[in-house]
Order: structure tokens, then sequence, then C-alpha cells
């Protein structure tokens, strides 16, 4: 077991290398700041943790994992941004639901501190890991909601972005839930499968991102279109649709 | 256990809307022309698809019901709610797809739009909701209890109607304001 978890440790490692080689030889750092940034510190953790010696690591295991998930929510930020360069009102709305979400988690963490001082959030790791998990997963649902709503076409660096992250933080929560419930009986399962899951985001996004997509432009309405007519059209349809439900019995 | 079941559904919901996100296809790189050529298309058939109200109303006549009722023998009868419940269920799924298709128009057409009023939007995506799910209700009853046991029914999916109709002249107001910059609408300004 030990064996297989420190094989996926490496491929990982290896992964992260190629996809940050790739970046630099296609001068794609600077487009996506944030996730190569975050890649950039999930390499440094791993290859740090990797070396570390046992109690070292198990000091700082949650604390170098928390710093990579703050990153992970700049990565939201940064694939809304992405996403909905040529709309505006769903970056915002994306933007506020991840404020919301966060701010929310954060408050009730601040109020459970307020009100139970011996509850402390570093005794509880993997609680906070989950909670934050979840907040990445709402927004990252948002996202994935819009786009599919208004049918906005998405790059492919951007579909691999999201799918990499979605798997990775869609299986981690699963897993911290049932690690927390399990109980330690779990953590064996537990300690493949999440980097199991993260080694296959980094496989999509090895692939997304082999070269530059950038999001694709909005086509832009044809000159003569006549949108008050078209408004106007609009309302008299659904002034018919009324009509015909309201002269029913 | 909340948390148990709040943190799965999360989970559960993220791995299926990404099974969707990762099947969905690529929307029509035809562009706007072709969108704006089917909407045009989808708002005549909403106009001039839907069936006279005359009609409509004839197929709830109770008049008809209780003149078959007292003068035609039970099998006559038993084929007339047949056929009117047959035809009060083809008339609701007409309307309900007509719904979907004004739906449609109105997603595609909003997609165009860099700067959506959101809470709008956002009423209007739930009033479309309802109205799909007040005509989906009335299917059920009309189904079960046949094409005269749910008034109360139309009547609520008209009221859906109604607001539906009303925000959406709203939220297309922003199209009938004059003087917007083209160039603000121009995806070519917007970084990608």
């Amino acid at each position: 077991m030990k064996t297989l978890s420190q094989v996926i440790w490496l491929a990982g490692i290896l992964v992260e290398f190629v996809i940050l080689a790739r970046a630099i030889q296609c001068k794609m750092f600077g487009k996506y700041s944030i996730f190569y940034s975050y890649v950039a510190s999930v390499l440094g953790v791993s290859v740090f943790l990797y070396a570390a010696p046992q109690p070292l690591y198990n000091a700082l295991y949650w604390p170098l994992d928390f710093v990579t998930m703050v990153l992970g929510c700049g990565v939201i930020v940064e694939i809304s941004r992405h996403v909905f360069a040529q709309h505006i009102s769903l970056d915002r709305f994306a933007r506020w639901t991840a404020i919301v979400v966060f701010g929310s988690m954060f408050l009730v963490f601040a109020i459970h501190s307020f009100f139970f001082p011996h509850w402390k959030p570093a005794a509880n790791p993997a609680d906070l890991a989950r909670d934050l998990r979840i907040a990445e997963a709402i927004a990252l649902l948002t996202i994935v909601f819009l786009t599919g709503y208004y049918r906005i076409e998405i790059g492919k660096n951007m579909k691999g972005m999201i799918l990499g992250f979605g798997v990775y933080v869609g299986t981690s929560i699963i897993m911290l839930t049932l690690r927390l419930f399990i109980g330690i009986r779990f953590s064996p399962i537990w300690k493949i499968t999440e980097p199991s899951s993260y080694v296959a985001a980094l496989i999509i996004w090895a692939v997304a991102l082999w070269s530059y997509a950038p999001v694709p432009v909005v086509p832009a309405p044809p000159p003569d279109t006549d949108y008050q007519g078209l408004a106007g059209r609009t309302r008299r349809a659904l002034g018919s649709i009324e009509e015909h439900l309201d002269r029913t019995p | 256990m909340i948390q148990l079941i709040i943190s799965l559904v999360v989970g559960l919901a993220l791995a299926v809307s990404l099974y969707f996100f990762a099947r969905r296809v690529k929307p029509s790189a035809e562009g706007s022309a072709q969108q704006l050529r089917e909407a045009r298309q989808t708002l005549d058939s909403l106009q001039f698809g839907l069936l006279p109200n005359d009609l409509v109303q004839r197929i709830f006549a109770r008049e008809d019901l209780e003149y078959v009722l007292s003068a035609a023998p039970p099998d006559v009868q038993s084929l007339f709610l047949k056929d009117r419940k047959n035809i009060a269920l083809a008339w609701v799924r007409r309307v309900r797809s007509a719904v979907l298709d004004l739906m449609r128009f109105h997603r595609g057409h909003a997609r165009l739009h860099a700067q959506l009023s959101f809470s709008t939007e956002s009423r209007l995506a739930l009033n479309f909701a309802r109205l799909l799910t007040a005509c989906r209700l009335l299917q059920i009853a009309l189904y079960l209890r046949g094409p005269y046991a749910a008034p109360g029914m139309v009547r609520t999916a008209a009221a859906a109607a109604g607001r539906v109709c009303l925000i959406s002249e709203n939220s297309l107001a922003f199209l009938n304001v004059k003087g917007i910059d083209p160039a603000e609408n121009d995806p070519a300004r917007h970084r990608a």
C-alpha cells in the first residue's frame, strides 16, 4: 500500500513538472497565472512533504494543504474571469456566489470560535478542509450551470481546467466526508484515492492545457438586427401563451 | 448525519454536472445570424402556431360535456371523455413546448449581451420553471382526472404565464435603450 501511495505521489510530481514545463514552453504562464501558481505551489509542497521526515510531515500536512486550497479558490476566480470574459454580469454573479459561500463558511467558523472557546478548527483540519472543498464545489457548480444555461462556448483550456478541478474537488468532498464518518478504518483508502484523484486532475490539465486555446469570441449580433422588433414579438408571443391559458376554464 | 448528507449531495451533484458538462455538445458555430433566424422562426411559430382561442375554449367547454352526459349512451360518453382528454393533453404539450421554445430563444439571445440584469434573469428563469411545472402538473391532472377536473390548475398556470410575460418585458427592456455604444457589445473589446 505504501509503495502504491509513493508511486501515485511521484506520478503527480512528474505530471506537475510536465504541466509547468509546457506552460513555460508555450508562454501560457501569464495567461493563466493563478492556475500555474497553484500547480507550482502544489508541486513545491509535494516535493517538500515527500522529502520531509514523518514528524514534520504530520505537523505540516494540513497547514500546507490549506495554503494550496486557498490558492485553489483563486483558480476558481480565474476560471470565472476567463469563461465569462464576454459576459460581465455572469462573471459578477459567479464571483458573488463564491464570496457569499466562502463568507458564510468563515462566518460559521467565527461564530463557532466566539461561542465555543474550546472549539479549535486546527483540531479538526479535515472538517475545515471538507467545508472549504464544499465552498469550492458550489462555486464550480455555479460556473458549470451558467455556462450550460446560456450555452456559453468555452475553450479547451477552460473546459479541462473545470473538469480537472471538479474531479479533484468532488472526490475530495466524498472521501473527506466518508473519512470523517467511518473514521480511522477509512484512512488507507483515503490515502490512495485523494492523491489518485489529484493525479487524474493533473492528467486532464496536462491534456487540456497542452496548447493555448482561448475562450471563443461570442458572435456579435448582425448590424441589421431589429432588437426592438424582436423584443416586441417576444412580448406578443408571451402574451399569446398567457391568453391561451387564461381563456380556458 | 445532516453534514454527511449535505457533503454527499454536493459531491454527487458536482459529479453529475461534470458528466453532463463533459458531454455537452459544442454550440452552433454558425454565428448569431443563424441564431436570430431561428429565434424569429420560434417567435413566428409561437404567434401563429398555437391553436385559436375559441378552439381551446371548445376543448374545455362544459356545455359539450353536459350535452353528451344528458343525450348520449355510456359508451359514447366514455369515448367523448377519452377524446377530450387526449386533445387537452395535446394542447398542454403544445403550450409547454411553446414555453420551452421561448425560453430557448431568450437564453440564446441574452447570451449575446455582455450586460444582463441578473435579478431579472433569475426571476425570469424562476417563472419559466414555475410555468413549466404548472404545465407538467396540468398534464398529470388531465391524465388522471380528465379535461374537466383541473380548472384551478389552469388558472395557476395562467397566473404564472402572466408573471413571465411581465418580467420578460422588463428583461428585454435593455434592448430598447437607445444610444448604447455599439462597441460596448463588441466582443473584440473583451479579453479572451
